[in-house]
């Protein structure tokens, strides 16, 4: 998306589109907006915009295109500090000069930003073995409504001074503020890799096989399983130092008797770049939707099964389904034939009968209006209102995109 | 209410042996592992043991009514008076709260009550190829529950993280009584991560009386190295360089002079008494792996020009080489009657820097300082060494000790890597963060406690109220317009 265009959140069209320029600037313009009751979207690469409910006003589209840059960052420390408005893509490569990097391959891929990615908090398969960047999180910097910008956490990577908010940021959706910088502690690169990809005649191998491999295979970096390029598939990536990635393949070979390609270095990177690709939440059709239903861990392959009987039934056809049996969680996209936000909201009853936890990442803006795309109401709302309404009373930021419509 | 109807009220809840209120019986109450001096103490009006969730609500319930404030505490091994009713109120002691309720192989978690000791649950999965990855040096007495709320950590979380990092979901008693879950088994649960909010919040969100943690598979190889160097400036480069070639170490531990002298004579095991400083190295993993990751970190060490490298692969030697570092604390007691031990973190590249400074303290207030501390993290723990009979002595030791913290903060560090804020170090809160910074936090503590009656006066500074977080607001908006300065 070209963020020169203003934007239309979930269908709703933004008035203007603002670039402040620093943290000062971000805080007067949510300040003003508090004063004049406007409501701001943060916007950063644009590339997970179709995540949330349709806002209930979206006056100010708010890039953080003027805070990129890297801030500071300290090879010998492996810590970094670095604008929220950075690409995540421009950020490895500098990370990349010095031989290190943040382990995680979001949906958004290179184009996201680390505001984004903060804020939504979208991870991709290597968080099976490498968590996300809410662990990888050891600062913040935040301009909130009432004009002040704050910090938490610092530049080390070990902290226990004052309450965890960048924890609390992280995954808010941009509600409570508007994130101008973060700090993360960085990880050495991968002296190399490599990925064992087997085909499947059906699921229920498919998944058998992925399940065997978490409980057998100690140090994979990534198990995905489930239906790409219309196949049956397992794809497991091993990464680190030559030993452990050779002793990883064989142990995976062992485990993967199927139809098997073996993807070393370069050619494992890409494979897991084109993967991470399928997980976009761009939409590729008008009627397409994306979901990511999550159950313990242990009930993955049920979970698929599941998803792969009941959705043929509710109408929808399914282009993809990519499940980490280490996390519990699946994703899906399909397309919703005659869809409309009652079908949709239909199809989200009848599947979090499977599910413990469901989003609808994206789906036609249209089809939103009937539900939470967030899934079930946590028990907990009235505490999250409360904190909005800590640091954002006004309801400035992203009104009714979060959870509960916070 | 009147404290014989709070006993009899309490007593009503948890029944006659749950419920402590005579002076003998409150004393052990009014302290936490915290040296006397650096942080204050205080009494309880009573100490309830409730035994169920429910149980906690209920005095919860109680303590509203009868307007009183709620400390809620584990095993008190805490540094930083976390765990001191610092206001009197009632103490929730969640001890007897100590079943390990479930252990789950396939999703490796366990469903746990804040009272299970850290070490039992490590114990508890070990043969089921399992152990619990934080492990604060007080692992044998500390409970979950502590470790929730402390955020702890411990020598492993260099590879494995913190407590927040193994954290899934926490059942906890919010201030209004209510009995909530937050995250839990399946990921994604829709809203604010409140369990990333609760854990390290020293007790003022909500108490919790039950954890599902992470379990993590043990490693299939373990090696740990010993180098002694003859000066703390090469072992501290070695530090850097290990990390810096891309070796992500389980433990990385350095240990100086006046500690080995401590230590070796007790435990003998086999640190040279000769040593500027030794580290301890250890890696696992992938059995070949760790044997290359061994050769690479003798290399460097050998680089860095160590005095001896010597490598440990049996369990028997590796728990030996440990041994001196856990039991670290405890040898202490042969070169002084007390000892004040200090939790900061400097970027890693300020180690040498700052144990020069530390140096230059110990001698300026003639207190010897025993450096034991994860430097894979730059996490130190500099043990200053006193008598508190001596007069003068625990004054000299917290000027000292805030010499260390100043310049910690100014080179670019933390207040605290592990032990928490706590009464310790809240009134060194705003060399680090602005008034601003702290309404945030404030503004965190209202939404779940307008009231601030969970664990008053900790992290924030000494007569800063949840009231004055507007105040502070307004004052920081007339800073910032050049009205007056703060």
């Amino acid at each position: 998306m070209m963020i020169d265009d203003l934007p239309r959140i979930d269908g709703v069209p933004v008035t203007s589109m603002v670039t402040p320029g620093d943290a000062p600037a971000v805080a007067e313009l949510l300040a003003d907006a508090a004063n004049l009751g406007q409501s701001v979207i943060p916007v950063g690469g644009g590339t997970a915009l179709a995540l949330g409910n349709p806002p209930g006003s979206a006056d100010i589209a708010l890039s953080t295109r003027g805070l990129g840059g890297i801030i500071d960052y300290e090879p010998f420390d492996l810590v970094l500090s670095v604008g929220a408005g950075a690409r995540l893509g421009d950020v490895q490569a500098v990370l990349a000069e010095h031989g290190q990097t943040l382990p995680i391959d979001p949906p958004g891929g290179d184009d996201a930003t680390i505001g984004g990615l903060i804020a939504t908090a979208l991870t991709g398969p290597l968080r099976h073995s490498a968590g996300s960047l809410r662990d990888l999180l050891i600062g913040i910097s935040m301009a909130h409504p009432s004009g002040t910008v704050t910090k938490a956490g610092g530049m080390v990577v070990k902290n226990v001074s004052g309450f965890d908010l960048p924890r609390v940021y992280h995954g808010s959706l941009g509600t409570l503020g508007v994130i101008v910088s973060a700090n993360f502690k960085v990880l050495p690169l991968p002296r190399t890799e490599a990925t064992i990809v087997a085909r499947f005649a059906g699921i229920e191998e498919a998944m058998l096989a992925a399940t065997t491999i978490r409980t057998r295979v100690a140090n994979a970096a990534a198990i995905e399983s489930g239906w790409l390029d219309d196949e049956w598939f397992v794809a497991v990536r091993f990464t680190g130092r030559e030993p452990s990635v050779r002793n990883g393949l064989a142990a995976a070979t062992e485990v993967l008797v199927a139809d098997t390609a073996i993807f070393d270095r370069a050619d494992s990177a890409a494979w897991w770049k084109r993967y991470q690709a399928a997980l976009s939440l761009t939409a590729n059709d008008e009627d397409e939707v994306l979901i990511r239903c999550a159950v313990r861990p242990r009930t993955t392959a049920a979970l698929a099964l599941g998803l792969v009987a009941k959705l043929p039934v509710l109408g929808a056809t399914p282009s993809f389904l990519g499940a980490s049996v280490g996390l519990g969680a699946v994703l899906v996209r399909f397309q919703l034939h005659d869809g409309s936000a009652d079908r949709l909201a239909e199809l989200q009853m009848i599947l979090l009968g499977l599910a413990n936890n469901l989003t609808i990442l994206a789906a036609p803006p249209a089809w939103k209006a009937g539900l939470d795309v967030w899934g079930r109401t946590p028990e907990t709302l009235d505490l999250m209102q409360a904190m909005k309404e800590q640091f954002d009373p006004h309801r400035v930021l992203n009104p009714g995109r979060f959870a509960g419509f916070i | 209410m009147d404290r014989a109807t709070l006993i009899d009220r309490l007593q009503q809840i948890v029944g006659p042996n749950g419920v402590f209120h005579r002076p003998a019986d409150l004393l052990v109450y009014e302290y936490d592992g915290s040296v006397d001096g650096a942080v204050d103490t205080a009494a309880p009006a009573a100490v309830a043991l409730p035994t169920t969730t429910e149980q906690v609500a209920a005095i919860v319930t109680l303590a509203r009514q009868a307007g009183l404030p709620v400390t809620a505490r584990g095993a008190g091994t805490g540094l930083s008076g976390g765990a001191v009713a610092q206001q009197g109120g009632i103490i929730i002691a969640l001890t007897r709260m100590d079943r390990i309720i479930e252990i789950d192989r396939e999703d490796r978690t366990a469903l746990v009550e804040p009272g299970v000791i850290n070490l039992e649950l490590t114990e508890t999965t070990a043969p089921q190829g399992f152990f619990f990855a934080p492990d604060p040096s007080s692992q044998r007495a500390c409970t979950i529950g502590g470790n929730c709320a402390e955020n702890s950590g411990g020598p492993h979380c260099l590879k494995y993280g913190v407590t927040t990092n193994h954290v899934l979901g926490l059942e906890v008693v919010l201030p209004d009584g209510r009995i909530v879950w937050t995250g839990g088994r399946a990921d994604g649960s829709a809203g604010y991560d409140l369990t990333g909010a609760l854990v390290g919040s020293e007790g003022m969100l909500g108490i919790v009386t039950k954890a599902l943690v992470r379990l993590t598979p043990k490693p299939a190889a373990t090696l740990v190295q010993l180098a002694a160097f003859a000066d703390i400036e090469s072992a501290s480069l070695a530090t850097s360089k290990i990390i810096g070639a891309g070796i992500l170490p389980a433990a990385l531990e350095m240990m100086d002079n006046l500690t080995i002298q401590a230590v070796e004579p007790a435990y003998h095991a086999g640190y040279p008494l000769d040593a500027a400083a030794v580290l301890l190295i250890e890696t696992d993993g992938d059995p070949d792996e760790v044997e290359a990751m061994g050769v690479e970190i003798a290399a460097i060490c050998q680089d860095c020009a160590a005095t001896t490298v010597r490598s440990a692969t049996a369990a028997a030697e590796r728990d030996l080489l440990w041994k001196g570092r856990k039991m670290a604390l405890g040898a202490m007691g042969r070169l002084a009657p007390n000892y004040y031990l200090h939790d900061t973190v400097v970027p890693r590249s300020k180690l040498p820097a700052t144990l020069s400074r530390v140096g230059e303290i110990s001698r300026e207030y003639k207190l010897p300082i025993a450096n034991v501390f994860h430097a894979g993290d730059g996490n130190l723990h500099p043990l200053m060494l006193f008598d508190r009979r001596r007069p003068g002595d625990v004054e000299r030791v917290l000027e000292a000790s805030k010499e260390i913290i100043v310049y910690c903060v100014e080179i670019g560090g933390a207040l605290s890597g592990e032990h928490g804020i706590g009464t310790e170090k809240r009134d060194y809160m705003t060399l680090v963060f602005t008034a601003d910074d702290l309404a945030a936090m404030a503004g965190l503590r209202n939404s779940f406690d307008p009231t601030g009656y969970f664990n008053p006066e900790k992290i924030f500074p000494k007569g800063y109220m949840c009231g004055e977080v507007r105040a502070l607001r307004a004052q920081a908006m007339a800073q910032k317009l050049g009205i007056y300065a703060l």
